[in-house]
């Protein structure tokens, strides 16, 4: 009955170890390069590897793309956020560079949500945040990041790589609590969700996520 | 030993509960997404205060690397629409209203696919946008159709890469992978 109950275990143990092993291999990422180093010139890019931060997008409804591939005559998207993804790689993020040592993104600072170019949100109908209209269209969307709070602030200044900041242009803001996760998100990530008012947009790095507002029902 | 051997299982589990959560949040893309414009480094250009020409396009496509395989002919079929990249179709966004095969295609956002040949590409510009690969590509939403030579290179792109270049009418999309690469002439 012992054996029984130990072959049991010792099969059961292979099998999550096989499923953890498969698991691990479907995560694993081939994109190796030391590109963050700044292209020059169409002929350097065209040698150049793929982003260390590699560039995603995330629309609202999430996987528009494959819905509409399985739905017929599917309306407009609502929203979509192109972004970079930077690794956590074992470092602090958010921090207070007077506290902490080798913080990702000091504390108070306007943050490009993201990595390489500023990340960009398009709205595909007007929707409302924070009580103000946003009409359809294009925008850069940005950060300050506190430690209970970020300030999200969408701003008309587009395709600028990093943040060139023209406050003149910032067209709304709002201020999300900071949520604790408990699980580690190892890449920066951006992604919609549907909510009762419309949908939000939900951002995730290291140990802590936001969730924006977006509301157009 | 059992009880070690239970310890171990259910930390396993536990550590599965955890990837598993985590999966809810997408992973990095095995052909991880890029975009390029006209003009080349746009963005960059913009925070040097170097712009001298006004944005006439940008192009969002991901990046399928070779890996050893042999890309046209084998891995893509000759004769078969392809996405111009992996994952969602390729996307060209003109700011201006530009020439391609002089035919006049308004400033917007289109999708880009092609059907890859030994000798020579169609290259197709579509109005249906915000798909996934071309399995919903439908030819009655064409804006434009054109045939490309292509261009043998010597030295092979590991990874799939498209960039606009500056040309005499306007500028060349080049599009690159392989053994293989090609210009398409945009005119404004």
């Amino acid at each position: 009955m012992l054996i029984k109950k130990e072959t049991a275990v010792v099969t059961l143990l292979f099998s999550v170890l096989f499923f953890v092993a498969c698991e691990q291999k479907s995560k694993t990422i081939t994109v190796d390069s030391n590109s963050m180093r700044i292209p020059v010139s169409v002929h350097d890019s065209l040698i150049l590897s793929v982003d260390k931060s590699p560039m995603d997008m995330s629309y609202f409804p999430d996987d528009y793309p494959k819905q509409k591939m399985i739905t017929p005559n599917m309306a407009s998207p609502v929203a979509r956020v192109i972004y970079g993804r930077p690794k956590k790689n074992g470092r602090t993020i958010f921090g207070d560079s007077g506290v902490t040592k080798n913080i990702i993104q000091e504390y108070g600072k306007e943050w490009r949500l993201g990595a390489n170019e500023a990340s960009e949100m398009e709205v595909f109908k007007p929707v409302v945040i924070n009580g103000k209209p946003l009409n359809t269209g294009r925008y850069i969307i940005y950060a300050i990041p506190y430690a209970d709070r970020w300030k999200i602030i969408f701003n008309n200044n587009l395709y600028s790589w990093g943040l060139h900041m023209d406050k003149t242009q910032d067209i709304l803001s709002i201020e999300i609590p900071v949520i604790r996760n408990d699980i580690n998100i190892e890449y920066f990530t951006m992604l919609f969700q549907q909510s009762t008012q419309g949908c939000e947009l939900v951002m995730a790095w290291g140990n802590i996520k936001t969730v924006l507002p977006i509301n157009f029902n | 030993m059992m009880k070690y051997l239970l310890l171990v299982t259910g930390f396993l589990f536990f550590s599965i509960t955890i990837l598993h959560a985590q999966t809810k949040l997408p992973g990095l893309d095995r052909s991880p997404m890029d975009m390029s414009y006209y003009p080349d480094q746009y963005p960059l250009l913009i925070i040097q205060d170097k712009v001298t020409e006004p944005l006439v396009a940008r192009i969002i496509y991901s990046r399928p690397q070779k890996k050893g395989r042999v890309v046209f002919g084998d891995l893509l079929e000759y004769g078969k629409v392809w996405r111009l990249g992996a994952n969602e179709a390729t996307e060209i966004n003109f700011y201006t209203d530009v020439k391609v095969n002089d035919k006049i295609i308004l400033k917007g956002r289109y999708s880009m696919y092609c059907i890859p040949n030994v000798e020579r590409w169609t290259i197709i510009i579509n109005k249906q946008t915000d798909t996934w690969g071309s399995y919903k590509y439908n030819d009655t939403d064409d804006i434009i159709r054109m045939d490309l030579p292509v261009q043998k290179q010597t030295e092979i792109t590991e990874e799939f890469v498209m960039a606009f270049e500056k040309s005499a009418t306007g500028a060349d999309l080049i599009i690159a992978w392989d053994d293989v690469k090609l210009n398409l002439p945009i005119v404004f």
